[in-house]
């Protein structure tokens, strides 16, 4: 069971780590040359009065020395007041958990899919390991790694949209919903080739720590024991090998859940689904930096959540496990 | 196919495009940027490639891109092995109180996802390919500096190392001469790999869209063909060269990597027979 002083270590590290993002936010945000008048107000800015100048930053707190507009803007980021994009002039916040779930239509099941496929494969190739098949299976892992995820997508694209003209070429639905509304075939119809290809994504990813786990998992003693007293070799591998080879996927799946979020850039940008990865293509091109200061801060967040979580499930689940004490 | 092949393939493939990086403005004098003909020109005698949507080379495009993706490439792998090595030997060589608080603050920089601050940093700073390779380069550095620093505990404590102090080598002599060599190949795997890792991190931030238009590399190149519209109108030369060139570079380090790893990790080679 977990010890109640490694816990509170592990909050106390995943906090620093979401503070160290907000200071990089903030400081990025306080060097940028010119402020919200000069970025907002560019036509006005040589025509409103100083007197309504010195009133906007006082207003808005312009005007207080660095150390307490930082203060004041960790307690924002803390209320959920992540600033307004220059592109949109939205709440940055708004716009992201708005476009999060959009995403979520594809990671959920994409993730799910992904690693379900991936931990069978790899646990089997692991299993085999040395083998024809393994082997085979192996190159061809290293192979697709090799090839850049947006030009699996684009090929998918060309491939299933344009020419076999089984799916649609992008966006989440079609043109008919202004006179039917939106329905879940025609959502599910857009969404099959994206959740498919990053099913792809995850599981070959998976593929890799599942196969290395089992190999690690059958070099040990207790498979050798299992094997001496004349076990069958399925019941080596369903009730020794696997339930052991399975332990690292726990830190990995959680951790793929809020990595993935970013993952997604590539397939979500070519597909034009309205998720964050989308989100984030459009904010670099508009060069909006505080909506992409708020997409990182969500992601960091999200990410440093879901290693905290690993660390705690894994130390559950294996009590061997004491992370965070190295060595 | 045995190791030794792959290695050689990887390492031949590689230096034919390193050769036609340094060999562009042999291959297209007019550089990568100047209009030389007519938009969307199939391939011909004077434009093996044709030409993109504004009359470019796509030869010229595709030799200069390789410039410019290859250093990138190359420098943010070499900065992120040099720095994940040097912190790593000192760490694990002095340990203490420095490896104690270094350890911690890795503990905290690990979770912030470095993609996101990539694609954050880059918009701040104006991109080019100097910062790019350096914000790569320390963000890739982080994750090594753990891996080294572990390596360099188990040869620390070595009995060669032991001597070499008994007889009164300085400690810089030590860990330039006694644990560099020993934990080098784990750093040719390192840079190998990183070099994959990074270029291809590279190509996908050019694909996303940091560059300003001035800069072509191949990420750059498919981006262009692929939004305006390559794919669509059937212009396969427009946008396959670009896409085959990356391919064909992650893999020959895949296959260098592969079999670096295979040579120096002699309990990889038992397991995979």
């Amino acid at each position: 069971m977990i010890s109640g002083s490694y816990l509170l270590r592990r909050i106390c590290y995943s906090a620093a780590s979401f503070f160290v993002c907000m200071t990089i936010t903030f400081f990025l945000l306080h060097l940028m040359p010119g402020d919200y008048i000069t970025n907002y107000l560019l036509s006005l800015s040589n025509q409103i009065p100083q007197a309504a100048v010195d009133q906007f930053r006082h207003q808005f707190g312009l005007d207080l020395p660095l150390t307490e507009q930082y203060v004041l803007y960790i307690v924002n980021i803390l209320h959920g007041q992540w600033g307004y994009s220059y592109a949109y002039g939205q709440p940055v916040f708004s716009m992201i958990v708005e476009k999060l779930g959009w995403s979520l239509i594809l990671l959920v099941p994409a993730t799910i899919l992904g690693i379900l496929i991936g931990t069978i494969i790899g646990a089997w190739s692991g299993w085999r390991s040395g083998g024809k098949q393994d082997l085979a299976i192996f190159n061809v892992m290293i192979v697709i790694r090799a090839i850049p995820e947006f030009w699996w997508a684009i090929m998918a694209v060309m491939v299933f949209a344009f020419y076999l003209r089984w799916f649609p070429l992008g966006g989440y639905t079609s043109i008919s919903i202004l006179s039917t509304g939106l329905s879940i075939p025609d959502l599910m119809y857009h969404a099959i080739l994206p959740i498919s290809l990053m099913t792809f994504f995850i599981a070959t990813g998976n593929y890799y720590v599942m196969r290395n786990s089992m190999i690690a998992v059958i070099g040990e003693d207790y498979i050798t024991t299992a094997r001496a007293k004349g076990l069958d070799e399925r019941d080596i591998l369903w009730r020794h090998a696997l339930k052991n080879a399975l332990l690292p996927m726990v830190t990995i799946t959680t951790f793929q859940c809020a990595a993935i979020i970013m993952g997604n850039v590539f397939v979500e940008t070519i597909f034009s689904w309205p998720g964050i990865g989308f989100l984030t293509t459009e904010a670099l091109t508009n060069r909006d930096l505080p909506l992409l200061e708020g997409i990182f801060l969500l992601d960091s967040l999200m990410t440093i959540g879901a290693m905290l979580l690993a660390d705690i499930l894994s130390s559950m689940i294996d009590p061997r496990i004491r992370m965070g004490d190295d060595e | 196919m045995s190791r030794k092949v792959l290695l050689w393939i990887g390492i031949a493939v590689l230096c034919i495009y390193i050769g036609i990086a340094l060999a562009a403005p042999l291959i297209a004098p007019q550089g990568p940027i100047a209009i030389t003909g007519k938009p969307l020109q199939p391939p011909d005698s004077q434009h093996p490639f044709g030409t993109n949507e504004v009359g470019q080379d796509i030869l010229a495009q595709l030799v200069f891109g390789a410039r410019i993706t290859l250093l990138y490439g190359f420098c943010s792998a070499l900065l992120a092995v040099t720095i994940s090595t040097s912190i790593g030997i000192v760490l694990g060589y002095y340990g203490g109180i420095v490896d104690e608080i270094a350890c911690r603050v890795i503990d905290v920089v690990m979770p912030i996802p470095m993609f996101v601050l990539l694609i954050v940093l880059t918009t701040f700073f104006s991109p080019g390919i100097v910062q790019v390779s350096l914000l790569m380069g320390l963000m890739g550095s982080i994750y090594g500096i753990r891996i080294m620093r572990a390596q360099v505990l188990s040869v620390a404590r070595t009995s060669f190392v032991e001597g070499a102090r008994a007889i009164g080598a300085s400690d810089v002599r030590i860990m330039s001469r006694h644990i560099l060599p020993n934990v080098m190949p784990l750093v040719m795997v390192k840079f190998v790999s990183s070099s994959q890792q990074l270029l291809l991190m590279g190509v996908g931030l050019s694909f996303i869209g940091i560059w300003d238009t001035t800069t072509v590399d191949w990420g750059t190149m498919i981006q262009n063909a692929y939004s305006q519209g390559g794919l669509a109108l059937g212009l396969w030369w427009w946008i396959l060269p670009p896409g085959l060139a990356v391919i064909g570079v992650s893999l020959a380090l895949a296959m260098i990597g592969y079999s670096f790893e295979d040579k120096f990790n002699p309990r990889v080679e038992v397991n995979r027979i």
